[in-house]
């Protein structure tokens, strides 16, 4: 069984932080590789920066929870996860994969590796854009209040500031409202 | 806190900060009362799936800033005006030769053979001295000296070489000052030569990093490193001094430990009587054996002269979880312990350099 080395943990928990060293290191490690499978296997340029930003974006989901466990290494995993949603996009667009060129590195069932991890991937995908939806619909000045809040990272000071309210107190008060707000948009999009 | 407000609660019970009192009010409040414990479990899961939602799009938004970073051309040479003289130089001793070369086919029908060993020797010399531009030139571009760096210089610190092969240790916040920005390192050596560095390892809770240069076969001077780094903590008062780099000449320091703690008793740090400024972080906090007793990393309120170190036990224990290909061989023997303060210092200078952090 594989164990990822001390290193590789502690650059996969600064990764799970969002930590922007971390990130670019693994990037800078691992895309050249894949990205040359993917040119070889008929992707362009654009798509294939897409497909492996894709694959970090499971593996940044993956390494959220504490317990996440990789039996293989960040590069392994990254490559088979990135081939799996190339030959998903293939499929969507009906089109047949090139040749396979280098599958070393591959476990035994290679290319249909961590389709758990994928599956996961798309549930969450999909309740994010329900979420994001649910955002949209909660109309002005909520909709900004909570992504200043949520997305952008900002404190209620700054969001009493930018919004115009007297102190953070009265901000969080009317974060409070909208929350109220979309929850009962949400749960109510969700059991449609 | 008004426990009526679901989201409040929500909130503190996220984060931990719900007292042992209030927890077990809300439990018994969520066992008795079903509307409330569907309308907590949903607040629960918006809050955390917004978390969820906004720390992926923040990551997404890294990851398209990488990659744009990344399509940029690997490397632009800038062809500063400082080069435009040796270029231009190169370029004509160029064209000379090129024209004497032309004259020598051309007049070798009636060539005079005392003219031809001249004309040859000067062509050599020509050639040589083209090579040579040349080499300078390429030295210049590619190897060593003012390799101007990217663009305008974003921050600077003070590191301090680990061993003599180009891995050094400065303060962690100089390298990533926690905006995010994957920048560019140079450190700028005592001939003045820029060299790029990377970094190998790094704690952001002790605020530490270790780098190597990438240059091969880089030494920051001959022999090894002449100080050793030293775990144990100094006693109270000790007399201390650091060397570092605030502008671009290295700036002498002294003062005294004045308390085994660091800041908010932090016990991985010292607390230093010692004026220090911006530009230092990085510095080496020095004792009067030459024994490099930890780093420079911040500073005190303004109108004190506070300084905090982080001993170098943080230091060694970085050293010791390095990432596996990586491992650093600290030099054992300390040759400052019988020198006087200046010679230290003069052998210190050598081994000290500023860390200049590009933006890309």
């Amino acid at each position: 069984m594989y164990n990822a080395t001390n290193s590789e943990q502690q650059l996969l928990k600064a990764l799970a932080k969002g930590d922007r060293v971390a990130t670019e290191t693994i990037y800078k490690q691992q895309y050249p590789i894949i990205k040359s499978w993917l040119l070889k296997n008929g992707s362009s340029d654009d798509d294939a920066a897409d497909i492996f930003q894709e694959s970090m974006v499971v593996l940044f989901g993956k390494v959220q929870s504490a317990d996440f466990t990789l039996t293989c290494a960040v590069g392994t995993y990254l490559f088979s996860i990135s081939k799996n949603l190339w030959f998903k996009r293939l499929q969507q667009q009906q089109r047949e994969p090139g040749r396979l060129y280098d599958n070393s590195g591959d476990d035994e069932d290679g290319g249909i590796a961590y389709e758990e991890d994928l599956n996961i991937h798309h549930e969450r995908e999909a309740h994010f854009n329900q979420l994001n939806s649910a955002l949209d619909q909660i109309g002005e000045p909520c909709r900004s209040l909570l992504q200043a809040f949520y997305h952008k990272d900002k404190s209620m000071q700054e969001i009493a500031a930018d919004f115009g309210y007297t102190n953070p107190e009265n901000a969080k008060t009317q974060k409070y409202k909208c929350l109220t707000r979309l929850r009962k948009l949400f749960y109510t999009v969700q059991a449609k | 806190m008004n426990t009526n407000n679901v989201w409040e609660l929500a909130e503190a019970y996220l984060a931990g900060t719900l007292t042992a009192a209030q927890d077990a009010e809300l439990r018994s409040r969520k066992e008795t009362d079903e509307v409330f414990a569907a309308e907590f479990n949903d607040s629960i899961n918006l809050i955390n799936s917004l978390h969820g939602a906004g720390k992926q799009k923040r990551f997404r938004n890294m990851l398209q800033d990488i990659q744009l970073q990344q399509a940029k051309p690997k490397r632009i040479i800038n062809f500063t005006p400082a080069f435009w003289r040796t270029a231009a130089v190169a370029a004509t001793v160029a064209l000379v030769t090129s024209l004497i070369n032309y004259s020598i086919i051309n007049g070798s029908a009636k060539r005079n053979n005392a003219d031809y060993t001249v004309i040859s020797k000067q062509v050599n010399a020509i050639a040589n001295n083209q090579k040579n531009l040349n080499k300078i030139v390429q030295d210049s571009l590619l190897n060593k000296k003012p390799v101007a760096p990217p663009s305008d210089v974003r921050r600077t610190g003070t590191g301090v070489a680990l061993t003599n092969d180009g891995y050094f240790v400065t303060a962690y916040h100089v390298i990533n000052d926690g905006n995010g920005d994957g920048d560019s390192v140079y450190i700028q050596a005592n001939d003045g030569a820029y060299y790029k560095a990377f970094m190998v390892n790094y704690n952001v809770e002790s605020d530490l990093a270790i780098l190597k240069v990438e240059k091969k076969n880089f030494q920051f001077n001959k022999g090894e490193v002449p100080y050793t780094f030293v775990g144990t903590k100094a006693a109270l008062g000790a007399q201390v001094y650091t060397v570092g780099y605030p502008k671009d000449d290295v700036v002498y320091s002294e003062g005294y430990v004045s308390s085994r703690n660091g800041y908010h008793g932090n016990k991985n740090q010292y607390t230093l009587e010692l004026p220090a400024g911006h530009g230092q972080s990085g510095s080496p906090l020095v004792d009067a054996h030459g024994n490099i007793l930890g780093i420079l990393t911040a500073i005190g309120k303004a109108g004190e002269s506070n300084t905090y170190a982080v001993g170098s036990e943080e230091v060694i224990d970085l050293i010791d979880n390095m990432p596996a290909g990586k491992k650093i061989k600290l030099p054992k023997g300390n040759k400052l312990g019988r020198l006087g303060r200046e010679d230290q210092i003069s052998r210190m200078e050598n081994y000290t350099f500023s860390v200049k952090v590009y933006k890309k």
